[in-house]
């Protein structure tokens, strides 16, 4: 039963990316879109509770454990918000022209099959399927970024794949160092030696040389992906130019299924090298991004790339968590996955709301938000907070736990770089969203009234994120905690 | 065919991969891009050929025979359309002079010997040199990348970074699986697909090539 969930999953999204080339009705596509991802939902929350009675499933080149879990979940209810935000925000995109009306059914096809491909690098455990599924992201989603179709769109989509291809085929070469060793330890049969789970049964036994110029490789090339520095640099065009759902699912998601990858491959570098090698590398890289990200954050005037910048900080934190290592480290960067994943999608959103109503994405336009659309100024205020990492709120306790593990190891520069760097973004990002709510509202603000579906999306995001701020729900935190032992152990 | 015989033709087809990156690199016309990177598929697809008859590996026939179809064929086709249909016989635009370009390609290769002579009982793995001038390959077509102004370059930087992790993949001990072989080629022609049509695009809209195109910055 669980195991045919596995190819069902990615079924769902497929199939519904085939149906909806069928017509060209707004309406019946968005009805589409939001059973499609309810679908998904639904089906995962089962496979879920197979996975926490019975352990990790497996079929052929799928595979789930609570690992993956972590991150299906996030991505599916993401993909729930983002199809429910898109029905008031593509009504009024097709109103004022931004979305031509007879291309509606390509936009919708070409989410679901980016959604599909997704889902595969989540269940892929041939670690060859993880690399083709995840360029099968970056060409589904490439084509989404200059979806608008302006030359700015297709800069940004161009600079996005041609930086990720040539990066990711870094992602292949290191899969390729891998398998070998794993083939020159004995793995027999050519699917097994790229087998995550089956690697890791000899993983102590592979050759440390070349593993370690598999994972560098690999960190570069996932790396890429996930938008950590030196390599972001197609992340603020590419997140900021797309369609405001498609920067959620990109930010929100997207650069997290990287992470995944690199996690996969940090567990078999770990065992064959020692942790100290991994964990090295990703504290150097999670210290770059940090803060390579911090002043253009400061300097900022576009809100989307702003949000783009802060995509690439926050990757950085994770990458820190996971190089700090530890239960604590682990458990907060996995933590800080789904937090940041749910609030970045939730400032999007809201982002979006603010860009339609002013016609503008300068921040210097937006002001006095909090006067002409009070529930959409406050969602943002709370995203903004809760990104700043505010107490009570989701990423002030998991950016904690980070913190914690690296004081714990005893990683005080580290430490006192990443403070330093939060403290400024806190001032930065308070200063950029405060002065978008507060004040009288210029006069290119639009009065119209707030609409129901893209608050109802930003509503079940903002309640999930201070849910996770105030409480880790039981079931959860137990997930949480045996993904954390797949990687530590 | 002995191990003897297989390492020697697998080192002797790397000098010559080597020397069509060196064209590639050293090619002042797109064109002459072009007509490298095919041959250079070429030579990989007689490496999977020569390594199919060694070990009696039925699934390097078949890559083989796909690498000759699209990336030897098919590709370069698309690539040579495209500069054809757009008209322009541009320059390849080097950010840095090409004699750099050069050096700086030689320092790759060399660092790329001496990485994988410091590497210990895998090598036994990788027939013969295929190792150090794959990863030679691959970071010259990134360095090719970085280093050009016009999108179909970057397009033939991207296609021998590709021909690199081919050879070493192909040449590890029992070969990659071949259905997975199928499914990187398959990405490879979408991704090519979806690069050409935006190139295309952008130079219907606007007139500029889109590699070329700078306004989003900060």
């Amino acid at each position: 039963m669980a195991e045919t969930l596995l190819w069902v999953l990615p079924l769902v999204p497929t199939v519904t990316a085939l149906a909806m080339l069928t017509t060209r009705d707004r309406r019946i596509l968005s009805m589409m879109d939001v059973s499609g991802s309810s679908v998904l939902l639904a089906l995962t929350l089962v496979l879920a509770r197979e996975v926490a009675a019975g352990g990790p499933q497996a079929l052929g080149v799928l595979r789930i454990d609570d690992l993956g879990l972590v991150f299906l979940v996030l991505l599916v209810v993401l993909t729930l918000a983002v199809s429910i935000y898109t029905i008031g925000w593509l009504k009024q995109a097709v109103a004022v022209g931004n979305m031509k009306a007879e291309y509606l059914r390509s936009y919708f096809a070409l989410v679901h099959a980016f959604v599909a491909t997704m889902v595969v690098t989540v269940l892929a455990d041939n670690l060859g399927v993880l690399w083709i599924a995840m360029e099968g992201t970056t060409i589904t989603s490439a084509v989404l970024v200059g979806y608008h179709g302006h030359h700015h769109g297709l800069e940004a989509a161009w600079k996005y794949i041609i930086v990720t291809t040539i990066g990711i085929s870094f992602g292949l070469f290191g899969t390729v160092l891998i398998y070998a060793a794993a083939a020159a330890a004995g793995l027999q049969g050519s699917a097994g030696a790229l087998s995550w789970s089956a690697i890791m049964t000899v993983a102590p036994t592979l050759d440390p040389g070349i593993v370690r110029i598999g994972f560098i490789f690999v960190m570069i090339g996932y790396g890429t992906k996930a938008g950590l520095a030196p390599m972001h640099l197609w992340l603020p065009d590419a997140h900021s130019q797309a369609p405001t759902p498609v920067s959620a699912l990109l930010s929100g998601v997207l650069i997290k299924c990287a992470l995944l990858g690199i996690i996969r491959f940090q567990t078999i570098a770990a065992a064959a090298c020692g942790p100290g090698f991994p964990a090295g590398v990703l504290l150097v890289f999670g210290l770059v991004s940090v803060v390579v990200a911090t002043p253009f954050i400061l300097a900022q005037h576009d809100l989307k790339r702003l949000l783009g910048y802060h995509s690439v900080e926050h990757v950085g934190i994770v990458a820190l968590g996971l190089g700090f290592g530890g239960k604590v480290g682990t458990y907060g960067a996995l933590l800080h996955v789904v937090n940041h994943g749910i609030t970045k999608a939730l400032a999007f959103f809201a982002a979006g709301k603010a860009i339609a109503r002013y016609g503008s994405r300068d921040m210097r336009v937006i002001r006095g938000l909090l006067a002409v659309a009070p529930i959409g100024a406050t969602l943002l205020m709370l995203a903004a907070l809760s990104l700043a990492g505010m107490p009570p709120f989701a990423i002030f306790i998991s950016e904690l736990m980070v913190l914690r593990a690296g004081i714990g190891h005893g990683h005080w520069v580290a430490v006192a770089i990443f403070l330093a760097m939060v403290v400024v973004i806190f001032a930065g990002l308070l200063h950029h969203a405060g002065a978008m709510a507060f004040g009288e509202p210029t006069p290119a603000a639009g009065r119209e009234p707030e609409t129901w579906s893209p608050l109802l999306g930003m509503i079940l995001l903002a309640a999930i994120m201070v849910l996770l701020g105030l409480t880790i729900p039981p079931s959860f935190d137990r997930l949480l905690q045996r993904a954390t032992e797949i990687i530590v152990d | 065919m002995s191990a003897e015989t297989v390492h020697t033709i697998i080192d002797d087809l790397g000098a010559l991969l080597l020397f069509t990156m060196i064209l590639i690199v050293a090619a002042g016309q797109i064109y002459r891009a072009i007509y490298a990177v095919a041959a250079q598929s070429l030579l990989i697809a007689i490496a999977g050929a020569v390594l199919a008859t060694a070990t009696g590996n039925v699934d390097l026939w078949v890559i083989a025979a796909v690498t000759l179809a699209v990336k030897a064929t098919l590709l370069p086709w698309v690539l040579h359309w495209v500069v054809q249909r757009m008209n322009v016989r541009r320059e390849v635009e080097p950010v840095i002079p090409i004699a750099a370009t050069l050096a700086l390609a030689v320092l790759i290769v060399v660092m790329s010997f001496q990485l994988s002579a410091s590497l210990g009982p895998v090598r036994q793995a990788i027939t013969g040199n295929a190792l150090p001038v794959g990863i030679a390959l691959t970071l010259t077509g990134v360095l090719v990348m970085a280093t050009r102004k016009t999108a179909l370059t970057q397009m033939v930087g991207l296609f021998a970074s590709e021909n690199g992790i081919f050879f070493t993949a192909m040449a590890v001990s029992q070969g990659m699986p071949l259905i997975i072989e199928i499914g990187v080629i398959l990405d490879v022609i979408l991704a090519a697909l979806v690069m050409t049509i935006m190139v295309l695009r952008v130079r219907s809209t606007v007139d500029a090539d889109i590699a070329d195109l700078e306004r989003l910055r900060g």
